[in-house]
């Protein structure tokens, strides 16, 4: 143990740089996988925490004022229900923003759905026009207990008396209204019920909503509202944020595993003639094993470690979301299993690795004896023959020969530089989709961008020539959303008629064409996947009591609403139901507008009438992701130099074998250099090459089925600019020879006096 | 007891193949040898006879096609490589010609690990590293690297690990085969006055001056032992040249 000891002591000081790599790597791969660890968390289960501690309702049911909802709690599986509560719609400003909100009168706190109050109280009598506001509402409003809210064009006002957390689908301005709670005698004039069923068994949720709908009838059910969509809305960002991390997490795992295990291979390369004294002097086969592999899990532990520590104890300090997911993730209780699994794991994989390279560093003889020579490399080609009579430089035809011709490990060598560079490959292409998101929004789905909502005292013609008579807006489209039963009743979906026959709204079309005759719609892949239909498909849906049947014609990109959103023309609906108005105006900017200036001068013009939201693009919430990518491409660059310098080391140390020969035949120690640098351009442009061809598809492939996934649907994925690929060989092809040429030129100049070391 | 009657090496029927590129090269067929304790062996013969692959064999460096060795009488076919490790910690030192010195370790670690691996107290293998550097003239280059060191130093660095654990024998590779003539003399002069201790000295060379410093010589040709005499008095087998030299005397 000590003999042991003293070679790993003298090692380390030996390679200082190695190791600190290697403990560098892994603190970076633990806290990446971390970081992901604690995303995810944070997705799932602040939203899950609220829905156990509020005793959440699993379906929630907008009914008509008459339908009596109170039967629904007598259906088999309804556990318990909450309501039925009278609601009514309205618009409230508070401090000059503005929410259309559901006021639902309460007339004791409710059991099932119960409200978890962060501030403030509970409504009581005492205050007859006193409000509960949902959190998210809370915020948007900058509303805190005791602000007063107005109704604007009425002159009622409401007190806030409490803030509270809620399980159900969270406002979203110009989507969701906010949730406001009132006394019942406070919500005047009801528009219709809400109701909401516990069930025994959440799993039966879709045939509850069927039967809920064959009890009270489709006429009377406005929107139904399940707790998956709400969870999978609460999710959305940042499991999303949470899987992009843990598979790059997980890349750079791998990749750095290779590194490592490269790394350690070209390691016991160099070290051969050490190794093989270290067994003449009496070390066991057993022992130089334990030495490389106490060695490297010394170094990775020490990583692994530093990566955890740093992550438990600065973590929730990073500014923005990631902060944020990291301080409640260190609340939750699978927390501290995590902390641990993970920088375990991650030791445990590199061990194994190391475990691989340090058994062959075991087998090495005791005695330096020259391998069986490599496999016979063949001969000169005949191209490099008539290039070498052409008077190309040997150095570049014999560069290109070394690079290629021992096959099995120049190919391992060039698949070890191409991982990291995939990765960078495909950490590009999610860049530049995400940013495409900002400069090009037209193509992912979101042409216009501002939603724009006009109060009854307003005409269609009137709204659309004040919108049209600023100079920054290009057009705007009346429209109307609404939510439509889908066929079997089990769901809800938006149906939206925008643009008219006469201007047609710019949907972005993934699949299909637009809808252009009657009846014609696009749907967004969350739609089609919700159905089980394609596109060419007829479906057929019901709006109060109306049924509606729609073509499909086409595949609408969806950033909205999960993409659970079905879009024809608002003159097909008006064809179903004459006396439609348009009850929204989206707005379609010049290029080069700032949407919030032009929101506000709106605003402003409407003179109260016009209630102006920007679009929200879903890339906002993921601008943490952009600086994840590019510490990712920093990390992965670090791995990809290091498999470079591994590369160089192991051509370098193999070109000594030969050099006392070329220098036999006439080559300068100049012509030698050039060729082990040709060589390493060469397998840098090869591993480029390789990282491309099989990058570009890949990215495309994870970013459709995200898009899939998330029901945006595929076809917004983007691969990075030629610009940014040609930059990325250029800098691997220049940056593998210029790291190549300092070496290469000083094995070239050594003079060899003792054969045997370069023997291995 | 058997260590004062059995030798402290014997082979039999020693067989070794290199399988390379081309034809296999029979480096070593059937050799038997035994040497006694205390005794000095050169094994001479021209470069490309096998006489380094049968050193290799006799310290377990590489395992024999063929044939079985007995160390103090004890026979070693059964051993793995780790086994055979553990022999070279304790009973057999090895030098060989280009020194193999651990290029990353300090003088000092070169030589205290091989006592450190037999298990000898960090303080104790301290001392024996001190008096054995200071015997062969090497005190005040603990701290260097072996690259900061001459050919001749760098072999009695060598030479002092392979003696640290007092090993009953000593394999001795080419030891002057890359030194000039005042190393070679300096490392000859160290071998024979270890060897007036009763140091057990196997020593393989192609250099005739250097094999007259043993009490026996054995030529070895093409893998097989021509001949076997010895230095002080008659020669020990009839065979070979100096049997047909006394013949003709």
């Amino acid at each position: 143990m000590r003999a042991t000891l003293r070679w790993a002591h003298s090692d380390l000081r030996t390679h200082r740089g190695e190791a600190l790599f290697l403990v560098l790597a892994t603190a970076g791969i633990v806290v990446s996988l971390l970081l992901a660890a604690a995303l995810f968390g944070y997705a799932t289960n602040p939203w899950q925490r609220v829905f156990a501690q509020a005793h959440g309702a699993h379906v929630t049911l907008h009914t008509t004022g008459t339908a009596d909802a109170a039967k629904l709690a007598r259906l088999d599986g309804v556990d318990d229900v909450a309501g039925p509560y009278p609601t009514s719609s309205l618009t409230v400003a508070s401090r000059g923003s503005r929410a259309s909100v559901e006021l639902r009168g309460t007339p004791e706190r409710p059991d099932v759905g119960r409200p978890l109050i962060t501030s403030g109280k509970w409504l009581s009598a005492a205050t007859p026009d006193g409000v509960v506001l949902e959190s998210r509402l809370a915020r948007a409003l900058l509303a805190a207990p005791g602000d007063t809210l107005t109704v604007p064009g009425t002159a009622r006002t409401l007190t806030v008396v409490g803030i509270a957390d809620s399980a159900e689908p969270r406002y979203r301005p110009g989507e969701q209204p906010g949730l406001v709670w009132a006394l019942p005698s406070a919500v005047a004039e009801p528009a219709g019920q809400v109701i909401g069923l516990r069930l025994t068994n959440p799993a039966d949720t879709e045939y509850t909503v069927q039967r809920a709908v064959t009890v009270l009838g489709a006429g009377a059910i406005g929107e139904v509202a399940t707790w998956q969509q709400a969870r999978a809305e609460a999710q959305n960002d940042n499991r999303l944020l949470g899987q992009v991390l843990g598979l790059f997490g997980l890349g750079a795992l791998v990749a750095a595993g290779f590194a490592v295990h490269g790394a350690i291979g070209t390691r016991i390369r160099g070290h051969l003639r050490d190794i093989a004294i270290l067994k003449a002097i009496g070390f066991t086969p057993g022992q130089v094993v334990r030495v490389f592999l106490m060695q490297h899990l010394g170094y990775a532990l020490l990583g692994a470690v530093a990566g955890a520590v740093l992550m438990e104890a600065l973590g929730s300090g990073i500014p923005g979301r990631l902060g944020d997911a990291v301080a409640v993730w260190q609340g939750l209780p699978g927390q501290t299993v995590t902390l641990f699994a993970v920088p375990v794991a991650a030791v445990l994989f590199i061990g194994a690795v190391t475990g691989l390279a340090a058994w062959r560093a075991g087998r090495v003889p005791p005695v330096p004896v020259p391998r069986p020579a490599a496999p016979p490399a063949g001969r000169l080609t005949g191209v490099a023959r008539r290039a070498l009579g052409m008077r190309v430089p040997p150095a570049l035809v014999l560069g290109w020969r070394k690079a290629f011709t021992r096959r099995p490990r120049s190919l391992g060598t060039v698949a070890r530089l191409a991982l990291p560079l995939l990765l960078i490959v495909v950490a590009m292409s999610a860049w530049t989709t995400l940013d495409r998101f900002h400069s090009e929004p037209e193509r992912m789905g979101l042409p216009t961008a501002l939603s724009v909502r006009a109060d009854a005292t307003l005409g269609e013609q009137e709204t659309r020539a004040l919108l049209e008579n600023d100079p920054q807006v290009a057009a705007a489209y009346p429209g109307t959303e609404v939510a439509a039963l889908v066929p079997g009743q089990t769901a809800t979906i938006a149906l939206r008629g925008l643009g008219t026959a006469r201007e047609p709204y710019p949907f972005t079309l993934a699949e299909g064409r637009t809808a252009r005759g009657p009846d014609e719609a696009v749907a967004g892949q969350g739609l089609l996947d919700l159905l089980h239909v394609q596109v060419g498909d007829w479906v057929r849906m019901t709006v109060g009591d109306r049924p509606q049947i729609l073509h499909i014609v086409g595949r609408s990109i969806e950033p909205e609403n999960a993409g659970r959103v079905i879009s024809t023309s608002l003159d097909t609906l008006r064809a179903n139901d004459p006396t439609l108005r348009p009850t929204l105006y989206q707005v379609r900017l010049e290029p080069g507008a700032d949407p919030q200036a032009v929101a506000d001068r709106l605003t402003s013009e409407g003179l109260g009438h016009l209630d102006v939201h920007t679009v929200t693009n879903p890339a906002d919430g993921l601008s943490p992701l952009r600086a994840v990518v590019l510490g990712l491409i920093a990390v992965l660059a670090l791995i990809g130099l290091i498999e470079l310098l591994t590369a160089i080391g192991g051509m370098v140390r193999e070109g000594e074998r030969d050099l006392l020969a070329l220098k036999a035949i006439g080559l300068s120690p100049r012509q030698i250099t050039a060729m082990t640098v040709t060589a390493m351009a060469c397998t840098a442009m090869a591993a480029v090459l390789a990282a491309m061809i099989l990058g570009l598809p890949l990215a495309r492939w994870l970013i459709d089925a995200q898009g899939r996934s998330s029901g945006i649907g595929t076809g917004i994925a983007q691969g990075p600019p030629a610009l940014f690929l040609l930059g990325l060989t250029v800098a691997a092809v220049l940056g593998a020879a210029a790291l190549a040429a300092l070496p290469a030129a000083r094995a070239a100049r050594r003079r060899l006096a003792d054969t045997l070391s370069a023997v291995a | 007891m058997s260590e004062s009657t059995a030798p402290v090496l014997r082979a039999e029927g020693l067989v070794k193949t290199h399988y390379g590129e081309g034809a296999p090269a029979h480096a070593v067929r059937g050799v038997d040898l035994s040497v006694a304790r205390g005794e000095f062996v050169a094994i001479t013969g021209p470069s490309g006879a096998g006489k380094s692959t049968l050193l290799h064999l006799l310290g377990g460096l590489q395992r024999p096609d063929k044939g079985s060795i007995w160390l103090d009488g004890e026979c070693t076919d059964g051993y793995d490589e780790a086994r055979w490790a553990v022999e070279r910690r304790r009973r057999i030192g090895i030098v060989f010609q280009f020194f193999n010195l651990v290029s990353d370790l300090s003088v000092a670690d070169n030589v205290e690990l091989p006592a450190l691996l037999a298990g000898v107290p960090p303080k104790q293998a301290r001392a024996e590293r001190e008096a054995l550097l200071e015997e062969l003239g090497l005190t005040g280059k603990e701290r260097s690297i072996p690259g900061e060191l001459s050919g001749g130093e760098q072999q009695r660095v060598a030479l002092a690990r392979a003696l640290v654990n007092h090993p009953p024998l000593l394999l001795a590779d080419e030891p002057a085969g890359s030194l000039d003539s005042r190393g070679t003399r300096e490392v000859m002069r160290l071998l024979s006055r270890f060897h007036q201790r009763g140091q057990t000295i196997v020593l393989v060379t192609h250099d005739a001056r250097l094999a007259s410093a043993a009490d026996r010589v054995i030529s070895f040709f093409d893998g097989r032992i021509v001949d076997d005499a010895a230095l002080d008095g008659g020669p020990s087998s009839g065979k070979g040249i100096s049997g047909v030299l006394e013949l003709k005397d």
